[in-house]
């Protein structure tokens, strides 16, 4: 009975793991691609969070991307490694210095490989909720009003740029952020960033208000 | 072989989980704190003048080492505002609330160290 059960288990396990090899072209060439390319020396691909205190936040070069494939939207990773745009204002870590707009780019090949690689680093702490990345009033006026989210982020707002400076601009958020990631990372921040500038508003804003901000902040572009 | 090293990590990793647990919160100093989630606002000198604090918002950060605007303040006002953001004291939420990110020994030493800025007592 039991040695039954682990041998399904063991079956089901180098099942999934066979799967998972040919359906995703290029994840092998990318995690090479990542290597070669020094990516890993500013990014860490393998989670846990590590940092604890102010000082392990400032030491980092780059942001985390182990659960870059629960973060991000499909076809946003391929497209932004061939043609890196700043999201953030100020360099990395910086409140005084500006973001230069240098960040390494990838031939067409390695992003789209790259980008492969990189969506297949899922956290379990997103759960598939299928929240739609959609402007509701109610997450709106927690945005701009009760919580003021926008002392901090920028966003479009009637084709001009509005907003703080210190965080991730949301111009573009409709084609880059995932809205399960952004609900799961207001609820639970210290899974993916245990040290940071922003407050935590999970306790402050009730479940319900956090994925209604999930959603607007997702639908931002 | 391995035995002692595998101690000797476990041991190291429960003398950092004890000391990490004692000081509550890592022992960040009131500057550190300052420097990383206040001064995006109020600036590295506390004079209200980060770099959120653009021309387009409409309330700018409050100066931190006007004797004349934090004399205003008890030091109550001043860890409510810290805690609960700024519509704790009636003033503008894009005062942030900070009481599920800091502790209330660091949010006290924030107060300590605002009073020094201001050169200033309470109300
Ligand atoms: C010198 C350090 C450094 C190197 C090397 C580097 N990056 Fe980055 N990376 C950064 C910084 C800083 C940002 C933030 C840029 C921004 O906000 O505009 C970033 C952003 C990113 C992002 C977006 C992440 C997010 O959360 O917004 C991805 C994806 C990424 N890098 C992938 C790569 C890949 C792939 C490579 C290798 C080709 C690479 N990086 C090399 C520092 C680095
Ligand atoms: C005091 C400034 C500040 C305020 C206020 C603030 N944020 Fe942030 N936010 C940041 C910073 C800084 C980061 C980047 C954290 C990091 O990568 O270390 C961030 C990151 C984020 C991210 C992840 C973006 C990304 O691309 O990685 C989301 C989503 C977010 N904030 C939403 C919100 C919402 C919703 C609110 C209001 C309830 C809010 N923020 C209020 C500073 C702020
Ligand atoms: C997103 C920008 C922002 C951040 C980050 C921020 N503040 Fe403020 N703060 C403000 C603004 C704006 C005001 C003025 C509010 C008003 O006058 O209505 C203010 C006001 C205050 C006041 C005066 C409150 C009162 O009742 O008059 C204190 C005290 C204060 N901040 C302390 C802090 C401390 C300590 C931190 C860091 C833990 C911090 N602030 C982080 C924007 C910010």
């Amino acid at each position: 009975m039991t040695s039954f059960r682990r041998l399904l288990s063991a079956g089901l396990l180098s099942a999934a793991f066979l799967w998972s090899l040919p359906s995703h072209a290029g994840v092998a060439e990318g995690r090479k691609a990542f290597e070669a390319n020094k990516c890993s020396g500013c990014h860490q691909v393998e989670g846990p969070a590590r940092e604890k205190t102010i000082k392990d936040q400032m030491a980092k070069k780059g942001p985390e991307l182990w659960y870059a494939g629960s973060k991000f939207k499909d076809g946003f990773l391929a497209k932004w490694l061939a043609n890196p745009q700043p999201i953030r204002p100020f360099a990395y870590n910086s409140i005084t210095e500006r973001n230069r707009g240098d960040h390494p780019k990838l031939s067409q090949k390695d992003s789209s490989d790259v980008a492969a690689y990189l969506m297949g680093l899922k956290s379990r702490e997103v759960k598939p909720l299928g929240l739609p990345a959609v402007d509701n009033p109610r997450g709106r006026i927690i945005f701009v009003k009760k919580q003021s989210c926008y002392g901090c982020h920028s966003a479009r707002v009637r084709g001009k740029m509005a907003g703080g400076l210190t965080g991730p601009t949301f111009a573009g958020a409709s084609e880059r952020l995932n809205p399960d990631w952004v609900f799961a990372y207001l609820k639970n921040p210290k899974v993916f960033k245990p040290v940071k500038m922003m407050p935590v508003y999970a306790g402050i804003l009730k479940e319900s208000e956090l994925k209604e901000l999930a959603s607007y902040v997702s639908s931002l572009n | 072989m391995f035995e002692p090293r595998r101690s000797f990590t476990a041991a190291l990793v429960l003398g950092l989980f004890l000391s990490a647990g004692a000081s509550g919160a890592l022992a960040e100093t009131a500057q550190d704190l300052y420097m990383f989630h206040c001064a995006q606002c109020h600036g590295l000198k506390g004079m209200g003048d980060g770099p959120n604090a653009t021309k387009e918002m409409p309330v700018t950060p409050r100066d931190h080492t006007s004797a004349l605007e934090m004399g205003k303040l008890t030091d109550g006002d001043i860890i409510s505002a810290i805690t609960d953001g700024g519509t704790a004291t009636s003033k503008s939420s894009l005062m942030p609330p900070f009481g599920k990110t800091l502790s209330k020994q660091e949010i006290v030493s924030l107060k300590d160290y605002l009073r020094k800025l201001c050169n200033c007592k309470g109300r």
